[in-house]
């Protein structure tokens, strides 16, 4: 199991870009993060596998399978990664090494990790590949990146992920470059390997139907706040807070094709030190009480899960 | 791709000077330190190509060895220079931090130091030789290449490829093998050129001023030094070397210029528009 347990990043001005965040997840469990560009949901990621970049500061506790780890402990952050925690990136067109053939960027960290000769690293990159579904796997080794396709791009970095065997997968808006039909295929594959394997799967996307297909619990981020949690049919079916009825309600849908103008939430995301100090949706929120500016509000029980809205709980 | 004219012009006059270098080994006209004191300031004949200097040695002879030795304290000199170097920049890369600033202050240091200065005291101490211009012009070379390799190693550690490769488990110092060095290899390769021919100049400096190849070892810079005070007697003595000594250096330089001009993606732009 991975949790993290108050986890706030900050920049170096001081605003946080995620606020005591709190998340966990079992083994096997597939779990989705939704928010716009800016919502935090990719650096919540980025801290679960101590890859923060430089200048940010990260605080609160992550523990890896029952042990706490300094977010800062780059030493044993290497030693989970692979092993325990493993990640994939949006764009499959610059995360492969222009330079290297394609078997050789899989063997590396299977011979770093586990201790294989080349030979034996060469084939279990083979199979790996094999699993990932894509055609001609032998063939692929000796292959560099510009010779693949985006989508057998994307694949390569999930055997290349799933390498060391790891606990949890994060996969950060990985079909976002990806065309549709390519996209499903993608995130069929992450559901079929997270069930054959019995890892955990961290699914970040603004694609609220990926997200759907995908995952069987979601978070919804905000300006850096989780703002919404649940199962994902019934959070989506039955959303309690407000930005997440605004996302759910601003979804394209084929039955209402040119009837009517598709609903949007007012404005844009403000920057981080534009950001209320109480619920960060305030300002764009259209059911606003007076107390949501200054008063953050706690997380309380709904009939998905949980949401963090003034709305819902008991007058303060 | 149309080759640019820098690049060929370059590549040929490197290509003769170390093809002349190459043939010195196994044939010389004469034995370059042969005397024949009968014959001295021969003019150029069947016999002796450009004819012959003071003390009636073959100057073709002498020229290619010259020509050889200049080529061995560069290619070592810089050879270690760079491997030292961009070791050095990988590292500052690698581990950022107080360890980078160190290793640029350093590197600060070492600019800061004239290689003439050293290459001096060298001799002062060991003796002027070969061997001891080599480890001078190899001292110098090392910040300019940890500075270069250093620069474009940041410039790669930013890459999607070294965070899926540290994603995936790798440490620093395999992904500064696998990852950071073959993508830098190109800038350090253009300055490897450039310091070829700064290499050459600095050689002939030095064996110039007698601190570098000893009689009678040649070298172009003493060639020079030994006809200086013949210029008006036989002013050939001096114009060979010279010519050598520009060709060698012009050469090495319009070759870094034409591979940086297609290594380097925003000089590309530059020209296509």
């Amino acid at each position: 199991m991975i949790a993290a347990r108050g986890l706030s990043i900050r920049t170096g001005a001081g605003h946080a870009a995620v606020r005591s965040a709190d998340l966990a997840i079992r083994p096997g469990e597939r779990l989705g993060v939704v928010g716009e560009s800016g919502s935090g949901k990719t650096l919540l990621a980025l801290a679960m596998i101590g890859m923060v970049p430089e200048g940010l500061q990260v605080s609160g506790e992550i523990a890896v399978g029952g042990t706490v780890v300094a977010p800062g402990d780059e030493a044993a952050w290497q030693r989970l990664r692979a092993r325990e925690v493993a990640m994939i990136f949006q764009e499959p067109m610059s995360a492969l090494n222009p330079l290297a053939r394609v078997g050789d960027t899989i063997a590396e960290p299977l011979m770093v990790h586990r201790g294989l000769t080349r030979s034996a690293a060469r084939a279990q990159a083979r199979e790996l590949l094999e699993e990932t579904g894509i055609p001609q796997p032998e063939r692929r080794l000796d292959q560099y990146p510009h010779e693949l396709s985006g989508g057998q791009r994307q694949r390569v970095l999930i055997a290349l992920a799933l390498a060391c065997d790891p606990a949890l997968l994060i996969a950060d808006e990985p079909t976002t470059a990806l065309d549709a039909a390519v996209a499903l295929r993608i995130t069929d594959l992450l559901v079929r390997l997270a069930r054959e394997r019995r890892m955990a799967l961290l699914f970040i996307s603004h694609d609220l139907a990926a997200v759907a297909r995908t995952t069987e619990a979601m978070l919804v981020m905000y300006g850096g706040d989780i703002v919404e949690r649940g199962a994902t049919d019934r959070v989506l079916a039955d959303p309690a807070h407000p930005y997440t009825k605004g996302l759910i309600a601003a979804r394209p849908s084929l039955a209402q094709r040119g009837r009517r103008r598709l609903p949007t939430i007012p404005g844009t995301v403000p920057p981080l030190e534009a950001l209320a100090e109480g619920c960060r949706f305030a300002g764009r929120c259209p059911v606003e009480l007076p107390r949501c500016v200054h008063l953050r509000p706690a997380a309380t029980a709904t009939a998905s899960g949980s949401a963090a809205c003034h709305l819902l709980g008991a007058a303060p | 791709m149309r080759v640019p004219f820098n690049l060929a012009l370059g590549a040929a006059l490197v290509a003769l000077v170390l093809a002349v270098a190459l043939v010195s080994l196994v044939w010389t006209p004469h034995p370059h330190a042969a005397l024949d004191v009968a014959n001295k300031f021969a003019p150029p004949s069947a016999v002796h190509w450009l004819g012959t200097d003071q003390l009636g040695r073959d100057l073709v002879s002498q020229l290619m060895v010259a020509a050889r030795n200049s080529m061995a304290v560069a290619v070592l000199a810089v050879g270690i220079g760079c491997a030292l170097g961009t070791g050095l920049g990988l590292l500052a890369a690698a581990r950022g931090g107080w360890t980078e600033e160190a290793i640029m202050r350093l590197s600060d240091l070492g600019f800061a130091f004239p290689a003439l200065l050293f290459a001096i005291m060298l001799a002062a101490v060991f003796g002027p030789s070969l061997p001891n211009v080599v480890i001078a012009i190899a001292f110098i070379n090392i910040p300019t290449f940890a500075r270069v390799s250093r620069a474009a190693a940041n410039q790669v550690w930013r890459r999607d490829y070294v965070w899926a490769a540290r994603a995936a488990g790798m440490g620093r110092f395999a992904i500064s093998r696998d990852h950071i060095l073959p993508n830098i290899a190109a800038p350090v390769i253009v300055q490897m050129t450039i310091e070829f021919a700064v290499a050459i100049l600095v050689e002939a400096a030095l064996s110039y001023l007698g601190l570098g190849a000893q009689p009678p070892n040649p070298s172009w810079g003493r060639m020079l030094s030994e006809a200086q005070t013949l210029m008006y007697l036989a002013p050939q003595l001096a114009i060979w070397p010279g010519l050598c000594i520009v060709t060698a250096v012009l050469g090495f330089s319009l070759l870094g210029d034409g591979l940086r001009d297609i290594t380097d993606p925003r000089l590309t732009r530059v020209r296509a528009a």
